[in-house]
């Protein structure tokens, strides 16, 4: 899977794991921050993530900080799985 | 006794630090850490985290949970003067029997037997077993400030004479939905809690049980007492505190004034201190703003004994009084450089010092915020006017759901003579309301959150209410069931985090309290089929005339697997049903609307407790002289017990007007005597029974009220009256 086909697996699961209504792909910016998107995602949300990153990718996202720099974008999440588990994406 | 003061005339501790006031006392003076890794359950990867485990000895073959088991250990203790049997029980509980349910669930036991001691309301009730008490007992669930909230309500009985021996305090043992759940949130430090410390990560997850027997009899001399309580809410966030610390100031800032102190009275402050970053930024902001840059000595016991949730309110309050009884102030264990942020350093030595005045602080999820003062004398300000007798509480708007619609829907079932059982679907239930404000919410919040908007539609912007009471039987159960299942089925690893915030049973009114930006008072009060009355007699103790509206609420879910399981009646019923209602109320006649009141409260089947609600309500001239029909509760678990229950009273009273099943018309569930006090006033702002229950034709109340009978384990006499 390369990094274009990952981001928009990636839309599709943060709409349904976070239960967004109303918010279809196109909605989801790829480069600038999701948490302050006009999506009302929160640090509940991002946590809902970090154990779906686990789940599916095997990336583990210990804290915080961690998740500020991996959540920063949508492109930056996406770079980051590719980057530290080729053995999930398929 | 008006402005006695609230005497602390027996106190039980059992933690990690040891079981007992001496030990703990011994403990607190060692200052180490009683943090090692949790033994209590298996893991199947993870190494285990530190936690504060409780060294107790259960006996595998006896039902009762761990977290009842630590409850009659600190209990014990506070009544070792068996002489002093306490007249009502208040209890600070997240747990219940979770643990046992955890082990049945995992290993798919189906027997309903084997869950009795789920429901976090089963501590009290076993504890009143145990001595003897009638009640009133309260069952507080507000998540880490349970324990807090308890002694304010019990200090509150107090105060207006509806009790002279008051056992309160809290409970919580370790399980897997803490466990877990607060490891999904990252908010566990995997080195140990480290309260204020610049690095600190997290807290430390323990388990334990104080409680306190409280009196305005006054005991031996040099009796500590509890000067004062103070709640509020930030209605901010599920789980993040107001990062200025603005709620958590307020409910400090409330226990002094309740205590009639000034801040500089204060010798010691005991911490909430749980050592996550956000926790300890928003308290210390808090404690800056209220006591300046330099604030009395201060630690947190939470790096030795680790966090006790619904307990660490109580068993704070118990180490505060060690604290000015010993003269010594506990160090904050855990704590080695100081956070530039922070700019605030604890106590990190035991040190000997004269203490007369402790604060001591608990905040939860759902942003929850209480504080209690302990100490030896109350201060010049204190006002006795909060004891003062006062009316009842008056109706200023309502609102109801159960499986006919809304308010309006179910009115028109009733009037009609219709059932109105069932479960209203999830898009009826929230229409109108913000779609992303209920995007993460189960069934019980939503339910909750539309009683709360419903009722509050036609109430104007300035009678908006700011305090929040909540009863339900068994709290948020499709969170509960999910966050398990998914744990079990993923082997521990993938457990969510958004069902582990939503499963503690303050979220609802967490979330109602965001929706009206509620920041006074928000207490969730959860004792089966009478969570609702709770509410109420909670909701009677949290208000003065004067002060701002209260909305009550009764509600509960019908989470297809556990409600049956945990509820009898649920289970004896034809169908699945669930709903609740809502009451804005205040105190004052001008509105006009009618009123509300608990007159009768009682826990069990004393043989004389029919006769003597009776003679409560005037004996049968009082009944036909002030209520022209009754609402009667007859729980389809209980059906023998209710049915001699409301023939004893219609044979007693020589009640002859109208006598309604309520249950058989709105559902068997915990929080349908909420619906049942909606339809109340109705009739009464109606002044009409309609024709379908009276047996005829619509029938005038000619100025009289409605009674709402409780029967089962519990019973309970609420009147709603014209004003």
């Amino acid at each position: 899977m390369n990094m274009e086909e990952l981001i928009e697996t990636l839309k599709i699961k943060i709409i349904e794991i976070l239960n967004l209504p109303d918010v279809t792909p196109a909605d989801i910016p790829v480069d600038s921050d999701l948490m302050s998107s006009d999506l009302d995602i929160d640090s509940i949300d991002v946590l809902e993530l970090v154990i779906m990153l686990r789940k599916d990718y095997g990336v583990n996202i210990k804290n915080k900080e961690m998740a500020k720099e991996v959540f920063a974008s949508l492109r930056s999440l996406a770079a980051y799985i590719l980057e530290t588990s080729q053995g999930f994406v398929h | 006794m008006r402005g006695a003061p609230i005497y602390i005339a027996g106190m039980g501790i059992i933690s990690a630090l040891g079981y007992g006031v001496v030990e703990t006392a011994k403990a607190l003076k060692e200052a180490r850490c009683y943090l090692r890794p949790i033994t209590l359950f298996a893991l199947s990867a993870d190494s285990p985290l530190a936690v504060g485990e409780v060294e107790l000895e259960t006996d595998p073959a006896h039902p009762l949970p761990r977290t009842h088991y630590l409850a009659h250990i600190a209990a014990d203790q506070a009544l070792a003067d068996k002489s002093l049997v306490p007249d009502a029980i208040v209890v600070g509980t997240t747990t219940g029997g979770i643990l046992t349910t955890e082990a049945l669930l995992e290993k798919s036991v189906a027997a309903p037997h084997c869950y009795r001691y789920h429901g976090v309301g089963s501590v009290a009730e076993e504890l009143a077993r145990r001595y003897g008490c009638s009640g009133p007992l309260i069952t507080v669930s507000t998540a880490c400030s349970s324990g807090a909230v308890a002694l304010l309500l019990a200090m509150q009985m107090l105060r207006r004479g509806k009790a002279r021996r008051v056992l309160a305090g809290g409970v919580d043992s370790l399980c897997r939905l803490t466990y877990f759940g607060f490891n999904s949130l990252q908010l566990i430090d995997p080195i140990g809690a480290r309260p204020l410390d610049r690095e600190r990560r997290g807290l430390s997850l323990a388990e334990g049980a104080a409680l306190l027997l409280l009196t305005t009899e006054p005991p031996a001399e040099g009796a500590l007492q509890l000067l004062g309580a103070g709640l509020s809410c930030d209605a901010h966030h599920a789980t993040a505190p107001l990062a200025d610390g603005q709620g958590a100031r307020a409910a400090m800032q409330a226990a002094l004034a309740d205590a009639g102190l000034d801040p500089a009275a204060i010798d010691y402050i005991n911490l909430h201190g749980t050592g996550t970053p956000d926790n300890d930024l928003a308290e210390v902001r808090a404690i800056q703003a209220l006591f300046g840059d330099r604030p009395p000595p201060l630690s947190s016991v939470k790096g030795a004994m680790g966090h006790t949730l619904g307990a660490a309110g109580a068993v704070e309050a118990v180490v505060a009084a060690i604290a000015i009884d010993q003269g010594i102030v506990p160090a904050n264990v855990g704590f080695s450089s100081i956070d530039p942020v922070l700019n605030l350093a604890p106590v990190t030595a035991p040190s000997r010092a004269p203490i007369t005045t402790v604060l001591s602080n608990s905040f939860g999820f759902g942003g929850n915020n209480a504080a209690v003062v302990i100490g030896t004398r109350r201060g010049q300000n204190y006002k006795p006017s909060a004891e003062l007798p006062r009316p009842p509480l008056t109706v200023t708007a309502a609102a109801c759901l159960t499986g006919a619609g809304h308010t309006s829907e179910t009115w028109e079932s009733f009037c009609a003579g219709r059932q109105c059982c069932g479960c209203l679907d999830d898009r009826v239930v929230t229409e109108g309301l913000p779609p992303r404000t209920v995007r993460r919410l189960k069934r019980l919040p939503k339910l909750s959150l539309a009683l709360a908007s419903n009722a509050c539609r036609t109430v104007p912007a300035g009678r908006i209410p700011v305090a929040v009471s909540l009863g339900t039987a068994w709290g948020a159960l499709s969170e509960t069931h999910d966050f398990l299942q998914r744990l079990f089925e993923t082997r521990q690893q993938f457990p969510s985090p958004t069902d582990f915030i939503g499963s503690v049973h303050n979220a609802p009114a967490g979330q109602i309290a965001m929706l009206l930006s509620a920041k006074g008072a928000n207490v969730t009060t959860s004792g089966g089929d009478a969570s609702f009355e709770q509410a109420l007699l909670a909701a009677e103790l949290l208000t003065c005339p004067g002060n701002d509206p209260i909305l009550l609420l009764g509600v509960d879910e019908a989470q297809p697997v556990l409600a049956p399981l945990f509820d009898g009646s649920v289970r004896a019923a034809e169908a699945l049903a669930d709903g609740g209602g809502a009451l804005v109320l205040e105190y004052g006649s001008s509105h006009g609307g009618p009123t509300v009141a608990l007159l009768e409260y009682l826990f069990g089947s004393a043989p004389d407790s029919i006769a003597s609600l009776v003679e409560r309500l005037g004996g049968a001239e009082g009944v036909a002289h002030d209520y022209g029909a009754i609402l009667a509760g007859l729980p389809a678990y209980y059906a023998t017990q209710a049915a001699e229950q409301l023939a004893g009273f219609l044979s007693k009273s020589h009640f002859c007007g109208p006598v309604i099943d309520y249950r058989h018309i709105i559902g068997q569930f915990g929080a349908a005597s909420a619906v049942a006090a909606v339809l109340a006033v109705q009739m009464v702002k109606w002044g009409l029974v309609p024709a379908s229950l009276s047996g005829g034709s619509d029938m005038p109340l000619n100025g009289k009220g409605i009674l709402v009978l409780g029967l089962g384990t519990y019973l309970s006499a609420m009147r709603i009256a014209p004003q």
